[in-house]
């Protein structure tokens, strides 16, 4: 069973003259980590919005075409139960605090507390994610008062806890630094060892690089390419497109231009490394074979 | 980091008990301790005269000193006592009419039985007034939410009431960011009331309409966090349950208002 | 009878928005008035957000944002209890003249300064005749002493120093409230109860459930 299936999904917003999806033919499966990418406004978060029910269940609009999520039809599910099996951080992390506790602790408990788990599992649970998320320095800290960063992960933290299987993630290092940003990526990747399915929409193209098994590129509310993270970001169609790439991936074009290519584009920094130090050891004889 | 999980390990386990808020005034059942004050600050009703009041008026502080929050009743319950409660006698002493005043000041006569009149009504309402200010000292907003969760109204209810408490700090943080921000742009918020007035729409508008326009993502955020489930949510934090001996305490109090008002009705007091 | 399925209905049934925007109702009673304060106003201003739920969410969620805001005033100043059901009234009166299209133009808004001025200062000043027996502590209290001192009798003195007092207050609150109102965009106004009458839509249009294809 597919996670999600859109066919010749497009959506407008109540009270908007321009789509903000237009025409998305899309099979989301899953146990993957899925990347979206794209500028500014190109409907990486109503997409998002969409996975998650959102639209058109809260924001009201225009939807045509058919979306499914884990073979039921969108509408065909109970709101309640959508938000129960599908997570959804999203972007400000200000508005995602309660403002309704105490401290950090009891925010992230306030979805267990919500979902009817005895008060010991939910101080287990708590405890744990405390614990992968290394925020034991905040725990006794009024929620109300912390960094953006620091609410990041408390918003962050407060989803995972509750365990869905499926969590759909707007920017989750976008107040981050990047040594946060690594270890945030680090803990989606062992959810998705567990098993998890992960959505998210993250600028920083050498995490997606690392992390996504699958990207989902898009731009002006259209679906440009969707495939596997090597495939997207060397792919002509990208390019043309205008979103960024890796910086690695740029380095090898440019090398490309420039009469010197790698034996192939690559799209992580380990995999660049592989490659340039297998240039420099073989260098030579590349060079004269040219 | 080994010694940051240990921190939350501890803290965590925390929650596994009642709440303990280190005093057994305090911990008692907030109902239990509504009940009681609002028994006591009406028993004075029953009684003639403004002596019973201001046994009632003494009472509280001294509540206050072994729930250990004089600190923070005593300040608020001798202000309200000179903004209130001073203020309320002059003026019935002042004006109630009656023969054999005690002086003549223009229109003002004073009589002794305006007097009376006067500190009996302003001890009354000293009495209603000390129970409201610890109530809410001894039970606290937050514990009587949780009070009422566990005895099944909605989180949805106790939300609105939880949450409005940091909308107001929120909101005046920003309001009071806005207000400098254009003080510094050297818009006017001192000088003739014209213009004073004229600063407070620019000042709170935007203010306002920010908060107005989060409500959209906090509903979403909520909803995230199951907040629209339908199964019954549990508690993190518990109240310990009324002790049966604050219990008996209650009804002993409440039965003893309750004689004090049927005797008044009787004639006997 | 009080059972909680009535509770819950009460807040479920009011639109997915409204308690979200109650304590910001509330919230905004206390800044409006702390602000005057600060900006030292002669004018309470501290009724915007009941007015401002009333009038976008309902006479209920008003009328529940005027009580809650009366008991928090409570705590530090337990006198106002008496008084909580002006504001009560305010959040009801808002919510009535919202679905008769009061708060879509400005000047039918201005003219609602006098209602709401009546229900402050004509039933303020029966509360203050009434529970304290016309001598009550707060903003007319000094002025009405002085009346009587004059020579007025209690009850016409309450009723002089409270209306205008309230007429000055209510105009620049009803007028916020409507430059709020204006503010609000259109897809927040869908969401809240009331908002189909800023929207210019009909109420059936409103309280159908969003499906498939909904609004146009």
């Amino acid at each position: 069973m597919a996670l999600a299936t859109l066919r010749g999904v497009s959506f407008t917003y109540a009270y908007t003259n321009e789509p903000a999806l237009r025409d998305i033919n899309l099979t989301l499966e899953e146990g993957l980590l899925y990347a979206i990418i794209g500028p500014n406004a190109s409907g990486k978060s109503t997409l998002c919005a969409l996975l998650r029910g959102i639209v058109p269940l809260f924001h009201e609009g225009e939807l045509t075409g058919s979306a499914e999520i884990r073979g039921r039809n969108l509408f065909d599910w109970d709101p309640a139960e959508l938000s129960r099996e599908i997570g959804y951080v999203f972007e400000n992390p200000f508005t995602q605090i309660s403002g309704i506790k105490e401290t950090v602790f009891e925010e992230i408990a306030l979805g267990l507390e919500n979902l009817g788990m005895p008060s010991d599992e939910v101080i287990d649970r708590v405890e744990q994610v405390v614990e992968q998320l290394e925020l034991g320095a905040l725990v006794a800290k009024n929620p109300n008062e912390l960094s953006g960063g620091q609410r990041q992960k408390v918003a962050f933290a407060s989803i995972i806890a509750m365990d869905a299987d499926v969590i759909v993630i707007d920017e989750p290092t976008s107040q981050l630094d990047p040594e946060s940003s690594d270890a945030v990526f680090a803990i989606i990747a062992n959810l998705k060892k567990k098993g998890k399915s992960i959505v998210l929409v993250e600028h920083k193209m050498d995490l997606v690089a690392q992390y996504a098994d699958r990207v989902i590129a898009l731009n002006g509310g259209r679906l440009v390419i969707e495939g596997p993270t090597s495939e997207v970001f060397t792919s002509p169609l990208l390019n043309a497109s205008d979103i960024a790439r890796p910086a690695v991936t740029d380095l090898a074009e440019a090398l490309a231009k420039v009469g010197r290519p790698l034996a192939r584009t690559p799209v992580t920094r380990a995999e660049a490394a592989d490659l340039i130090r297998a240039r420099m050891k073989g260098g030579p004889r590349a060079n004269r074979s040219r | 980091m080994s010694s940051e999980s240990g921190n939350s390990v501890a803290f965590g386990n925390r929650f596994r008990t009642h709440v303990d808020r280190g005093n057994p005034i305090r911990n008692m059942d907030p109902i239990v301790v509504f009940i009681v004050l609002v028994a006591i600050a009406i028993a004075p009703i029953a009684f003639p005269g403004f002596v019973a009041a201001a046994i009632v008026c003494l009472v509280y502080p001294v509540i206050a000193l072994f729930a250990g929050v004089a600190r923070e009743f005593l300040p608020t319950y001798l202000r309200l006592f000179l903004v209130v409660g001073l203020v309320l006698f002059v003026l019935r002493a002042a004006f109630i009419e009656g023969k054999d005043p005690l002086f003549r000041l223009g229109n003002i006569a004073p009589t002794w039985a305006g007097m009376e009149e006067g500190a009996r009504f302003a001890l009354l309402v000293m009495a209603i007034s000390g129970a409201v200010t610890l109530f809410f000292n001894v039970a606290t907003v937050r514990y009587l939410m949780l009070a009422l969760e566990l005895r099944g109204v909605t989180p949805r209810a106790t939300y609105v009431i939880l949450a409005s408490f940091q909308s107001i700090i929120d909101l005046g943080r920003h309001a009071r960011t806005v207000l400098e921000a254009q003080q510094s742009r050297g818009i006017e918020t001192q000088g003739n009331i014209i213009v004073r007035a004229r600063a407070f729409f620019p000042i709170l508008a935007p203010v306002f309409l920010a908060a107005i326009n989060q409500t959209e993502e906090r509903a979403i955020s909520l909803d995230a966090r199951a907040f629209n489930s339908n199964v019954s949510h549990t508690h993190l934090v518990t109240l310990r349950p009324a002790r049966p001996r604050e219990i008996v305490f209650a009804v002993v109090v409440v039965a003893a208002v309750l004689v004090a008002f049927i005797g008044s009705a009787l004639g006997w007091l | 009878m009080v059972n909680e399925s009535a509770v819950v209905k009460f807040f479920k049934g009011y639109g997915r928005l409204t308690i979200f925007m109650m304590p910001i109702g509330i919230a905004i009673n206390f800044i409006g008035g702390q602000i005057a304060l600060l900006l030292k106003l002669p004018v309470y201003l501290d009724s915007i957000g009941t007015i401002l739920v009333g009038a976008t969410c309902g006479m209920g969620p008003g009328a529940v944002v005027g009580a809650i805001s009366n008991i928090l005033n409570a705590i530090t100043s337990p006198p106002t209890l008496a008084f909580g059901v002006l504001n009560i009234m305010f959040g009801l009166l808002a919510g009535y003249l919202a679905r008769r299209g009061v708060f879509k133009s400005w000047s039918k808004t201005l003219l609602s300064a006098i209602p709401f001025a009546l229900i402050g200062g004509v039933l303020g000043a029966i509360i203050t005749i009434w529970v304290f027996g016309g001598l009550a502590v707060g903003g007319g209290a000094i002025v009405v002493g002085a009346l009587v001192a004059l020579g007025l009798d209690v009850n016409t003195a309450n009723f002089v120093a409270q209306v205008p007092m309230d007429i000055l207050d209510k105009v620049p609150t009803v007028m916020i409230v409507f430059a709020i109102i204006k503010g609000i965009p259109n897809r927040t106004h869908a969401k809240l109860p009331l908002g189909y009458i800023y929207l210019g839509k009909n109420k059936a249009g409103a309280s159908t459930k969003p499906s498939g294809t909904s609004v146009s």
